[in-house]
């Protein structure tokens, strides 16, 4: 009773608790509000549809303030924060003043794609103009920063960073509110769509400016000091609610692995994804220590960008879900990772593929949680970027289009309901897919159908989300790049429930009786009359497949998600000719086949 | 002759009508009635001792709707769809709006895959048929349909918005072939692309057009039994009125039927006073919203999702843009496990309800706060008809919020209270910025029209947070949105998409499109109106090549592509502070507005001063006002016995029934001429 006198104790503000609750709500809503114009006035359908953003603020130590919901989770880790310390650093000599704009893409700093450009101003004192008191951060995928291919991220076969663009470490866009003309040329002149890179430099910086003007507004409101303890204080609520939340969970050493199909290079090397988690109180202690080296193609990843980016995701889907993400968000989080893993690469290794692996990677920390937390944990997803990108002239007006759309697939089962989706991955959020309508106007593609997979889902008490069948037939020459993962490590099932079916790509040649099979490919050439069939993996199941329910395997094959036959097969369910549920025979045929095992 | 005006909402059902013999006006109130709502309305209108025969026009709103797409208890509903595309439906855009949510789904399509049936048809991404659907396919799908039962059937094809032919194809054989089942298609609705949107909005009209019409059937057969023989108009989500048979056709138009009264009030009185630019501020017991009101007109948008844009389903239509947040009389002020204060979005509603109503509540709620701090009266809430208990009230606020806080005592109670309201202030004044900063707008410039049982309570404080300098408290707050029915006309909107750069070419071909929309509406409010005259206005949906945000730029009657490029590079850097001179710039959509005008009561008669006397009572109340430390005395009136042309100063308390205006100290306010509240905020000191 005493501890938690003193807890509370702890946990009474040195601010009015009417105060900070207001300071919180207005601090979320500079985030929110800067996202909402970048996203209206983008160039780019990978900013206001993909949501390849973040839009944040950090303190002068580079911890975060607040960060905006929409953009994809990704960049849970301290990207922001990284970002502006390695500036601070840069300049220390020159300093940074207000209304100075910098950025930096640095794979050293960042271990991302180079297309991740963070772009930064500081935030003055509204009582001392010349002390900064925080920053606000903006990073967002630019569409091409020059490297070996079109987008420059759109590789299966790079071997070093210099392959994959231009890098800007810390380089000034603006002094004092001054344009630097050397970096707009300097960006100007690497890329391949001027236009669009810095109509969205535009936005980037607009946000930026907004945000840092918002900011500046609230510590006028309240006076530096009672934000800066304001923000101080959230830092320590949100700490002691993650604290709290591991804290549930039972102590122990849990283990999961799963692997990763190939590197795009070395086409039958695995990338091996061994994970430990140790919960000892509060503490949540990730261990990465057996996972596969560093790797000769574009998989890799930083040490941030990388390991503790997936960690603090999974962390984050297994502890305060539906909270805002501050600096409190992740203290009780340890990430073991010694250097040269492929999640912890370094600097000038291939990262233009960074972010495939890392749902994986989450839902196999997530994995490692299932005998000791059932009711947070689900059953395996999809989890392929599955990144198709068609490439070629639009077939009436002459003009080039490069059109990337990601697969949509199966999420797995859980404790008490099936598996939903069908969405992109975990690594993913708000992300919209573009419209049928959409390609076939503008990109002159011509798609046959989109459809669930039958028994892509796999079978359990609570069953998988189903993967998609999804058909196109070429209609003008195009090329054709795909990234699809996970076929040799198909979606787990849990709690004895079974794996979904994995991912994969056919193409069917008109002129070939036999489709072939793709998973990694750059640039295929494709001619009329050709076809493509995405087929996305469905989710993992949950518990069982005997303990499912009949009647609900019944309306699943009333619905054409599971056949006839797996409901036999895998359920143990025997329909009469109406499809209505056999029970006398469901029965016997499910006790006879329990007996055998 | 009569003009009536019935609403019926979450908790009451409510009338206005009018007399323009007598020029009175009268209010009713009921309970809403769940098992059947037209017993709600009939007994509004018993209550109210009208004689229906002498009634010409008869207006409703509803939120049967909204309610039966939440609820899921509409018709059983199939789709028809292309083949090879009929989980357009559920598989939706593929995005999860809750990113760390691994339990994270959707609300289950309202069409399941069984009912979800194809035909081999094709238009192409041109707009060029590839596959005409076969007479002999349809006999088959309607054999089918039969089987299931379904008693509507919604038809949705890829491009349609392009080329329309196969849908109105296949629904016209279907209607043929399935007699007394309801049969809608998407191009009827919309006819802006993204497939999946429009399927959404065709299922959803289709789910609930059996139910709609039933209802309607049975509206009319009970106004006719009381010797009803005017005409019946039915309140649609763009703020206009619609006849009955525009309702059968697109139930799905009736969706926020019940929330734009009250913006057709703000907007209307907004006019009449010469204010150009208000907003319309509307708190009940578990919500607030707000809209701006431009000119007498508020904008529309074509994009509205049902339940919410994280679970639920988007639809295609002009639904008025309408900002709601979780803060009204009822929200719940609770603590997290952390010791963090946080107000609503969860509400005690109207049971159990506020500690005060002594209904078992034992969480304090808005409603107890400002009971606690004597903003509102014990013995006079709802003129006296229900007495609030200050002792429970103050105990749920002592015992849940300030005490585990370290707030002890009346003052520590005192203290709480007013933060709770601070921090649900907040939020409302968030939801304004929302509709105003974040469209470009400056609340500085505006006037707030605050209404609602809750409106009136804190508009002041609102208001001096966003730095408004003027408040206007309409007459009846409390029966504003019956009230706004009152004065609503005619209102047809209709977009379309239309893709082309931004070139003089281009806008000549925009004019025929326009033109023949024109047409369109021209016929549908024609047949409603009668003689009345019809205004038009037109946009286009602009955006920078590449872009997907579109900003709505007018299309003035023969404009060229500089000036509209330069209407358009206005609008963007107003909205977001910079825009780009050499981009190219596209547009994307048309949209035009008819509006047509109906008969309706004057403004005087509105609020009848009747009781107003020279030298109105005085009374006072101690009462905490907003940002204080301490108590001060504050002058009480009732509403009822102030006449025009009556000044005071704040601090204030206004009475009347169902609402509080509270005037701070500083304020002054006068009655204006149409019997409205005018509040003029001092705003020195105010940063």
């Amino acid at each position: 009773m005493k501890a938690r006198d003193n807890q509370s104790d702890q946990l009474k503000s040195s601010v009015n608790p009417v105060t900070l609750e207001i300071i919180r709500q207005l601090l979320q809503s500079i985030p929110d509000e800067v996202e909402m114009d970048l996203t209206r006035t983008a160039f780019s359908p990978l900013i206001y549809e993909y949501k390849d953003y973040a839009v944040g603020m950090v303190d002068v130590e580079g911890r975060l303030i607040a960060q905006s919901r929409g953009g994809i989770p990704i960049f849970l880790a301290n990207v922001l924060g990284l970002a502006v310390m390695d500036g601070v650093a840069t300049y220390a000599e020159e300093g940074i003043h207000s209304g100075d704009v910098i950025i930096t893409n640095h794979a050293g700093t960042l271990g991302q794609h180079l297309n991740n450009v963070v772009m930064f101003t500081p935030m003055m004192d509204p009582n001392h103009p010349d002390k900064v008191i925080a920053f606000m951060a903006i990073l967002a995928h630019w569409t091409d920063i020059g490297g070996k291919y079109v987008g420059s991220s759109a590789s299966n076969d790079t071997t070093d960073i210099f392959q994959e663009g231009i890098q800007f470490r810390c380089v000034k866009m603006r002094r004092a509110g001054k344009p630097v003309s050397e970096t707009y040329r300097m960006i100007e002149y690497n890329t391949r769509f001027p236009t669009m890179v810095l109509g969205d430099v535009d936005a980037q910086l607009a946000g930026c400016t907004k945000g840092a003007n918002l900011f500046t507004r609230l510590a006028e409101k309240f006076g530096t000091d009672t934000l800066m303890s304001g923000i101080a204080e959230l830092w320590k609520k949100t700490e002691a609610s993650a604290r709290a939340a591991v804290a549930a969970i039972p102590d122990g050493v849990y283990f999961a692995s799963s692997f990763l199909d190939n590197d795009g290079i070395d086409l039958n090397k695995h990338i091996e994804c061994p994970i430990t988690v140790t919960v000892m109180g509060e503490r949540f202690i990730v261990d990465f220590s057996n996972i596969s080296p560093q790797v000769r193609g574009p998989f890799n990843s930083g040490r941030y960008g990388g390991g503790i980016t997936c960690a603090r995701i999974a962390f984050k889907y297994l502890t305060t879900p539906l909270e805002f993400t501050n600096e409190g968000s992740f203290v009780p989080l340890e990430v073991v990772l010694p250097e040269g893993k492929f999640l912890s690469a370094a600097a000038n290794a291939p990262m233009a593929r960074y972010s495939a692996p890392i749902s994986t990677v989450v839902d196999t920390i997530v994995h490692a949680m299932e005998a000791v937390a059932p009711a947070m944990i689900a059953a395996g997803h999809h989890a392929s970027m599955g990144s198709h990108r068609f490439q070629g002239m639009h077939p009436e007006t002459g003009v080039l289009f490069s059109h990337l759309d990601t697969a949509l697939g199966g999420w797995g089962g859980s404790h008490n309901r099936d598996g939903s989706g069908p969405f992109k991955t975990l690594a993913h959020g708000d992300t919209l897919d573009v419209p049928v309508e959409v390609q076939e106007m503008l990109y002159g593609l011509h798609i046959n159908s989109i459809c669930f997979r039958t028994d892509s889902a796999g079978a359990g008490q609570y069953r998988g989300g189903p993967g998609l069948d999804k058909q196109y037939t070429i209609h003008h020459p195009v090329k054709l790049t795909l990234t699809f993962e996970r076929n040799g490590c198909p979606p787990w099932g849990v709690m004895a429930g079974k794996e979904g079916q994995p991912n994969y790509v056919e193409i069917q040649r008109s002129d070939e009786s036999e489709p072939t099979i793709y998973l990694k490919a750059s640039d295929i050439p494709l001619n009329t009359g050709d076809r493509v069939l995405i087929h996305s993996g469905g989710g993992g199941g949950y518990g069982h497949p005997f303990n499912r329910d009949p009647e609900a395997v019944a309306l699943d094959v009333k619905r054409g998600v599971v056949s006839e036959a797996a409901a036999r097969e895998d359920y143990g369910v025997i329909l009469n000719t109406d499809q209505g549920v056999n029970h006398c025979l469901t029965l016997e045929e499910r006790s006879k086949r329990r007996a055998c095992v | 002759m009569l003009i009536v005006a019935t609403d019926t909402g979450g908790t009451f059902t409510d009338l206005a009508a009018y007399d323009d013999a007598s020029c009175t006006v009268v209010y009713t109130k009921s309970l809403t009635t769940y098992d059947n709502f037209v017993e709600g309305v009939m007994n509004c209108a018993n209550k109210a001792d009208l004689d229906l025969s002498n009634a010409e026009i008869f207006k409703h709103g509803t939120t049967l709707v909204i309610n039966a797409l939440i609820q899921r208890n509409g018709a059983k509903t199939a789709l028809v769809m292309t083949k090879g595309f009929r989980d357009v439906l559920e598989i939706g855009r593929g995005n999860r709006p809750e990113p760390f949510n691994i339990h994270y789904r959707r609300d289950a399509p309202l069409v399941p895959r069984e009912l979800r049936f194809e035909i081999d048809e094709r238009v192409s991404g041109k707009g060029q048929p590839i596959k005409v659907p076969s007479e002999q396919e349809i006999l088959e799908v309607a054999k089918q349909l039969k089987a299931a039962e379904v008693q509507s059937v919604g038809v949705s094809f890829l491009h349609a918005f392009q080329l329309s032919d196969h849908e109105r194809a296949v629904a016209a054989q279907l209607q043929k072939l399935l007699p007394g089942v309801t049969v809608t298609y998407g191009s009827a609705l919309s006819n802006e692309w993204y497939e999946f949107e429009r399927t959404a909005t065709v299922a959803a009209n289709a789910y609930v057009g059996p139910q709609v019409a039933g209802y309607l059937k049975r509206l009319e057969a009970r106004l006719q039994d009381d010797t009803f023989e005017g005409r019946l108009f039915m309140m649609g989500s763009n703020g206009g009125v619609l006849n009955v048979e525009e309702a059968l056709r697109a139930p799905i138009a009736l969706v926020e039927s019940g929330p734009v009264g009250g913006c057709i009030g703000a907007a209307a009185y907004a006019q009449a006073l010469g204010i150009s630019c208000g907003i319309a501020f509307d708190m009940g017991g578990t919500t607030a919203k707000c809209a701006v009101v431009q000119d007498g007109q508020f904008d529309v948008k074509s994009l509205y999702h049902v339940g919410g844009y994280d679970r639920g389903f988007p639809i295609r239509g002009a639904v008025i843009d309408i900002v709601e947040v979780g803060a009204g009389g009822g929200s719940i002020a609770y603590l997290d496990a952390q010791l963090g204060l946080h107000v609503g979005p969860r509400s005690a509603g109207s049971t159990p309800g506020p500690a005060a109503y002594g209904r078992g509540g034992t969480e304090p709620t808005i409603t107890d706060a400002n009971l606690a701090l004597g903003r509102i009266d014990a013995s006079s809430f709802l003129g006296g008809s229900m007495t609030l208990d200050l002792a429970a009230a103050r105990q749920a606020i002592g015992e849940k919020v300030a005490d585990p806080l370290g707030f002890h005592g009346d003052q520590g109670i005192d203290s709480m209270a007013d933060g709770m309201i601070t921090i649900a202030t907040v939020t409302m004044a968030n939801a304004i910025k929302r509709i105003t900063v974040e469209r470009g707008l400056d609340p500085r410039d505006y006037t707030l029209f605050a209404f609602g049982g809750g409106g009136p309570l804190h508009a002041v404080q609102i208001a001096r947070q966003l730095m408004i300098p003027t408040v206007i408290i309409p007459p009846e707050p409390g029966n504003f949105s019956a009230l706004g029915m009152l004065l609503a006309d005619f209102r047809v909107d209709s977009s379309v998409t239309f893709v082309r750069p931004l070139t003089d070419v281009s806008i000549g071909e925009a004019e025929s499109v326009s033109t023949k929309m024109r047409e369109g509406i021209g016929a549908t409010l024609k047949s409603q109106i009668g003689k009345g005259e019809i205004r038009f206005k037109r946009f286009a949906e602009i955006r920078y090549r590449g872009q997907v945000h579109t900003i709505r730029t007018p299309l003035e009657v023969g404009a060229n592509a500089g000036g509209m490029r330069a209407a358009f590079e206005s609008l963007y850097k107003a909205r977001y502070g910079h825009a780009d001179s050499k981009s190219p710039v596209e547009i994307v959509g048309l949209t035009m507005v008819g509006l047509g005008q109906m008969d309706k009561p004057t403004f005087e008669s509105l609020a009848p001063n009747r009781n107003a006397i020279a030298k109105p009572q005085l009374s006072g109340r101690e009462a905490f006002f907003p940002g204080a430390s301490t108590r001060i005395v504050a002058s009480v009136f009732k509403r009822s016995q102030l006449a025009s042309g009556f000044i005071a100063k704040g601090p204030a308390l206004i009475e009347e029934y169902g609402s509080t205006t509270v005037v701070g100290p500083g304020d002054k306010f006068s009655i204006g001429k149409l019997g409205e509240i005018r509040i003029e905020l001092d705003l020195k000191g105010e940063a």
